[in-house]
């Protein structure tokens, strides 16, 4: 099938202007995209994305809001990629600066540690995790923790509150 | 150029066995749905999904 095509371990999509990218091992199940645009990525559905769910500034729009490079994107027509903004950071050609390993900097900025309604804690900056009986500590830069108490990677978020159908009361 | 930006220590996300999650140093928390954006010293943080005070630890993970 030609919109649905394996590319390592993820998975890559097109409405015939733009391509989404998909790496699963990349997810930390923020879940900014089902939330912003159900039409296009519905993780109940398989294939869980539909090019055709929605118009391309729409998914483009959604695909830059995922806090890792999960789901990036591209312009079909390359000419397009030379000039794109750099402020459209999930582009498959721009390397996210938080993303990159951090190098000086004179004052840290506050973690951000954000509740995703219904879903995970999702972190981001740099911070140390202790975590496990033997308290493993590691420092990281953005990870998600589990809020719905129904994770089988405990503490981290495996997509499971969308399974139980956890709710913010 | 002047900085009068309070010097906190780096955040230390702290998981309890079967408990909450700890957070202390230099963090935001935000929650849309509450309308939560705030800075405090030290937060508990549900993880167990049965508080009745999320995203806030009210202890009823032990019951």
């Amino acid at each position: 099938m030609e919109n649905e095509r394996t590319f390592k371990r993820g998975r890559k999509y097109t409405n015939g202007e733009i391509t989404v990218f998909w790496k699963p091992d990349t997810c930390i199940h923020a879940s900014h995209c089902y939330r912003e645009l159900i039409d296009v990525f519905d993780p109940g559905k398989r294939p869980w994305v539909d090019m055709y769910g929605a118009g391309t500034d729409e998914i483009i729009e959604t695909v830059n809001m995922c806090p890792t490079d999960a789901l990036t994107w591209k312009w079909n027509d390359e000419e397009k990629n030379a000039d794109i903004d750099p402020a459209q950071t999930n582009h498959v050609n721009f390397r996210r600066p938080e993303l990159l390993s951090s190098t000086t900097e004179v004052y840290e900025e506050p973690v951000s540690v954000k509740v995703m309604p219904d879903g995970p804690l999702v972190l981001n900056g740099t911070f140390t995790v202790l975590y496990g009986t033997n308290k493993k500590e590691v420092r990281e830069s953005i990870i998600s923790l589990c809020r719905c108490g129904a994770s089988n990677h405990m503490p981290f978020c495996d997509g499971m509150h969308r399974k139980v159908g956890f709710i913010d009361n | 150029m002047e900085d009068n930006r309070e010097i906190k220590p780096q955040a230390i996300i702290e998981v309890q066995d079967n408990g909450p999650i700890r957070i202390t140093g230099n963090f935001l928390l935000s929650d849309s749905k509450k309308d939560i954006m705030e800075s405090p010293a030290e937060v508990w943080l549900c993880r167990c999904g049965k508080s009745g005070n999320k995203p806030y630890c009210d202890e009823s993970h032990k019951k």
